[in-house]
C-alpha cells in the first residue's frame, strides 16, 4: 500500500438549506502523512471528510488525491476509505465477509478475498474472531474490525472520522498506540478527525486546528502547542491562561505589554503594533512559584490546590485584581498550605501575545472555584 | 378505586363485543343445523368441516350440502390463491420500490408523492373496484382475473410500502454509505446490505398483503366480471334468503385459527430476533 497526497484547492462546502459548513480552505496533506484535524463539534471536520470522500460535493474549489482532480468521481472510485464516526459495520455479515466487502465489490474471487480478510485481520490481532457478528465483538474489536475493513481495499487515504470516541480512556490510548503503529507499517496516508487535542498531539505528524469552518492554523504538535497562531488555538489545544491588555513598548522579538498584573514581557511573533489591545497566553506548565527572575512577577494567593497525580493544579489570585491563575507544578509532596500569600511569575520567552479572537470552551471554566 | 372498575367493565364489554360473535361462529360451525343457530342445538357434527372432503354419495345425501356447488367454491378459492399468487409479489415489487425511493431519494415531491402512493389505501374500494372496471373496459380488457389483479395491486401495494418504509428509515444511512466508499455499486449495495436488512419486513409485508387479497371483497365485487374468488363467492352464499349454510362458519373457523397461528409464529420470530 503506498500513500498519496491530499490537495484542496479553495475548498468551501454550502449544504442545501444554505448553510456554509466549510469556507474556502487549502490544505496540503503529505503522502504517507499521519494528519489530525482538530477542532469542536461542530466545526465542519465530518464536512471535510465526506468531501474528500466524495459523499458531499463541494460548493468551490477543487480536490486532488495524488495530483488527480477529484471532481465528480463517486465515493466508490476514490482511493480513500472512510472509517465512520459509528463504524458502520455490516451488522448480517460476519467479520470476515466486512472485511472481504470491498474486495467482493471488485470482483475479486471468493477464496483470494478471504484469505486477504483473514490476513487482515490478523493484522489487526482479531484472526480468532473471523466467523462471529460484528454485535457479538467488543467496541475495540469493532473499532479494529472497522479498520481492517477499510484497508483491505488498499486506499491511498484512509479517513477516520473520530473512531475512538466511542471508546474508554484505557482503550482509546492502547488503539492509539495501535493507530500509530498501523500507519507506519502500511504507508497509507490517514487524515484523522478528532476534538480530543491530547489524541491529535500523541499520534499526528501534523495537526490543523479548526474553528467555524476555518482551519486556523497547521503544524507538528509542537508548533501548535508551543506557537499558536491564534486566540482559538492557543486556548483551545492544551489549558491556557490568559491576561488581556495593551502594547507599551516592543523589543525585537519580544513587547511589553500593560496588564492587570502591571507590565509584562512576552514574544510577540505576529509583531503586534504598540498601542493594539492584545492578549497574553500562559500555559499553567510555565508558571512558577516564587521565581528568580525579576520580570513578569506577581504577588499570588493560593486559592485551591487540586491533585492530579503526577503534578498538582494551583488556582491563584494574582494581584489587586485577584485575577485567576493556574499553574501545573510537579507533585513534590503535600506542600503549599492553602491562602499564603506567595510570589509567582514565568519567562517572557514562554509568554506569547496574540490578538484578540475567540477563545475556546474547554469546559474548565464552570468549574465551581 | 370505582374508575379502575369502571375501566375493567370496559374492557371486558369491548372485549366481549369484540369476540363474542367469532365464539358464536365457532360454536355454531360444530351445531347439526342449518341455517347455523345456537340455541336450537342439535347435537355435535363435523360435517360442515367434512364438505371440503367427503364423497360425492355422502354430499348428495344431506339435504343442506347437496344444495351447494362444491366445486364452484373450490375452484373460487383457487382463483383467490392465483390471484394472491400474483398480487403477493407484485406489491412486494412496487411497495420496495416506492419505500426505497420514499426514504432514499430525497425530493422535493415526495410529500406530494407520498399521498398519491397511499391514497388508493385511504380511498373507499367500491371506488377503486369501480374505477377498474371503467378504465380498463374503456381499453377493452374483459373484467375478470387481470381486472381483480390490476384492481387490488393498486391498494395492496401500499401495506409493503407502509412496513417497508419504516424499516427502512431505521437502517442508519451509513451502512449504504460505508458500501459505497469501499467500491460496491448501487446494485450490490441494494442486494447484499439493504435487502437482507429489510428480510424481516418483508416476510410481514408479505403475509399481510397476501391477507388483504384473499380477504378482500368489495373491489374485487366490481371488477371481477364472470370469474369468482373466494370472498365473492362466500359474500354469494351469505346472501342466501333462507339463511346461509354453516360451512361458511366453518371456513371461517379456519381462518381464525390460521390468523392466530400466524400471529403466534410472527411473535416468537420477532422474540428470537431481538434477542
Ligand atoms: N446535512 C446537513 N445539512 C445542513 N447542515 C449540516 C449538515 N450536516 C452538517 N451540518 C452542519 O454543518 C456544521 C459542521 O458539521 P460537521 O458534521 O462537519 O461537524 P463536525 O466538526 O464533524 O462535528 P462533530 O465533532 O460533532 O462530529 C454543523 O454546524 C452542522 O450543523
Ligand atoms: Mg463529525
Amino acid at each position: 500500500m503506498i500513500g498519496k497526497d491530499v490537495t484542496l484547492l479553495g475548498v468551501s462546502v454550502t449544504y442545501s438549506n444554505g448553510f456554509t459548513a466549510v469556507h474556502p480552505t487549502d490544505l496540503l496533506v503529505r503522502a504517507g502523512e499521519f494528519f489530525s484535524i482538530l477542532g469542536p463539534s461542530g466545526c465542519g471536520k465530518t464536512t471535510i471528510l465526506r468531501a474528500v470522500s466524495g459523499f458531499v460535493t463541494p460548493a468551490a474549489g477543487q480536490i486532488k488525491i495524488g495530483g488527480q482532480d477529484m471532481a465528480g468521481l463517486p465515493p466508490n472510485q476514490r482511493p480513500t476509505a472512510l472509517i465512520f464516526q459509528n463504524l458502520a459495520l455490516f451488522p448480517l455479515m460476519s467479520v470476515r465477509d466486512n472485511v472481504a466487502f470491498g474486495l467482493e465489490a471488485r470482483g475479486v474471487s471468493r477464496r483470494v478475498r478471504q484469505r486477504r480478510a483473514d490476513a487482515l485481520l490478523d493484522l489487526v490481532a482479531l484472526g480468532d474472531q473471523a466467523d462471529k457478528l460484528p454485535g457479538a465483538l467488543s467496541g475495540g474489536q469493532r473499532q479494529r474490525v472497522a479498520i481492517a475493513r477499510a484497508l483491505a481495499v488498499e486506499p491511498a487515504v484512509l479517513l477516520l472520522d473520530e473512531p475512538l470516541s466511542a471508546l474508554d480512556l484505557k482503550l482509546r490510548q492502547h488503539m492509539r498506540a495501535e493507530l500509530r503503529s498501523l500507519q507506519k507499517q502500511t504507508g497509507v496516508t490517514f487524515i484523522y478527525i478528532t476534538h480530543d487535542q491530547s489524541e491529535a498531539l500523541t499520534m499526528s505528524d501534523r495537526i490543523a486546528v479548526m474553528n467555524g469552518g476555518k482551519i486556523e492554523q497547521v503544524g507538528t504538535g509542537d508548533d501548535i502547542y508551543s506557537n499558536p497562531a491564534s486566540a482559538f488555538v492557543a486556548s483551545f489545544v492544551g489549558e491556557v491562561n490568559t491576561l488581556p491588555g495593551r502594547i507599551i513598548r516592543q523589543e525585537g522579538a519580544l513587547a511589553q505589554v500593560e496588564t492587570s498584573l502591571g507590565p509584562i514581557i512576552a514574544r510577540n511573533p505576529q509583531n503586534m503594533p504598540l498601542g493594539g489591545s492584545c492578549v497574553v497566553f500562559v500555559r499553567p506548565e510555565s508558571v512558577q512559584l516564587q521565581p528568580q527572575m525579576p520580570t513578569n512577577r506577581f504577588q499570588v494567593v493560593l486559592e485551591r490546590r487540586d491533585l492530579e497525580g503526577a503534578f498538582v493544579t494551583l488556582r491563584l489570585l494574582a494581584g489587586q485584581g485577584r485575577q485567576p491563575i493556574i499553574a501545573h507544578l510537579p507533585n513534590t509532596g503535600p506542600t503549599h498550605a492553602s491562602t499564603s500569600l506567595t510570589s509567582a511569575g514565568f519567562d517572557p520567552q514562554a509568554a506569547l501575545v496574540l490578538p484578540q479572537g475567540t477563545l475556546a470552551h474547554t469546559g474548565r471554566e464552570d468549574m465551581p472555584r | 378505586m370505582t374508575s379502575s372498575r369502571l375501566l375493567n367493565l370496559y374492557t371486558g364489554a369491548f372485549l366481549i363485543f369484540m369476540f363474542a360473535p367469532l365464539v358464536l361462529m365457532i360454536v355454531t360451525s360444530f351445531n347439526d343445523t342449518s341455517p347455523p343457530s345456537v340455541t336450537d342445538w342439535r347435537g355435535l357434527t363435523g360435517k360442515w368441516y367434512a364438505f371440503f372432503w367427503m364423497d360425492e354419495a355422502a354430499l348428495r345425501a344431506d339435504p343442506v350440502l347437496r344444495a351447494l356447488d362444491r366445486g364452484r367454491f373450490v375452484g373460487c378459492f383457487g382463483n383467490s390463491l392465483q390471484i394472491a399468487g400474483i398480487v403477493v409479489p407484485l406489491a412486494l415489487v412496487l411497495g420496495l420500490s416506492g419505500a426505497v425511493m420514499l426514504t432514499r431519494w430525497q425530493s422535493r415531491a415526495n410529500g406530494l408523492l407520498w399521498w398519491v402512493l397511499l391514497s388508493p389505501m385511504l380511498a373507499p374500494g367500491i371506488v377503486l373496484g369501480l374505477s377498474a372496471l371503467v378504465f380498463w373496459g374503456r381499453i377493452g380488457v374483459d373484467a375478470g382475473m387481470f381486472t381483480i389483479i390490476a384492481a387490488q395491486l393498486t391498494f395492496v401495494a401500499g401495506y409493503p410500502m407502509l412496513i417497508i418504509m419504516a424499516r427502512l428509515q431505521r437502517q442508519p444511512v451509513e451502512l449504504e454509505e460505508a458500501a459505497m466508499d469501499l467500491g460496491a455499486s448501487p446494485l450490490r449495495i441494494f442486494a447484499r446490505i439493504t435487502l437482507p436488512f429489510l428480510a424481516p419486513a418483508l416476510f410481514s409485508a408479505g403475509v399481510i398483503a397476501f391477507l388483504a387479497s384473499i380477504e378482500n371483497y368489495n373491489t374485487t365485487m366490481f371488477a371481477k366480471g364472470g370469474s369468482c374468488t373466494f370472498a365473492t363467492e362466500i359474500g354469494a352464499m351469505a346472501r342466501n334468503p333462507n339463511g346461509h349454510p354453516p360451512v361458511i362458519n366453518a371456513v371461517g373457523t379456519v381462518i381464525i385459527l390460521l390468523t392466530v397461528g400466524f400471529a403466534v409464529t410472527h411473535a416468537l420470530l420477532q422474540r428470537r430476533e431481538r434477542a
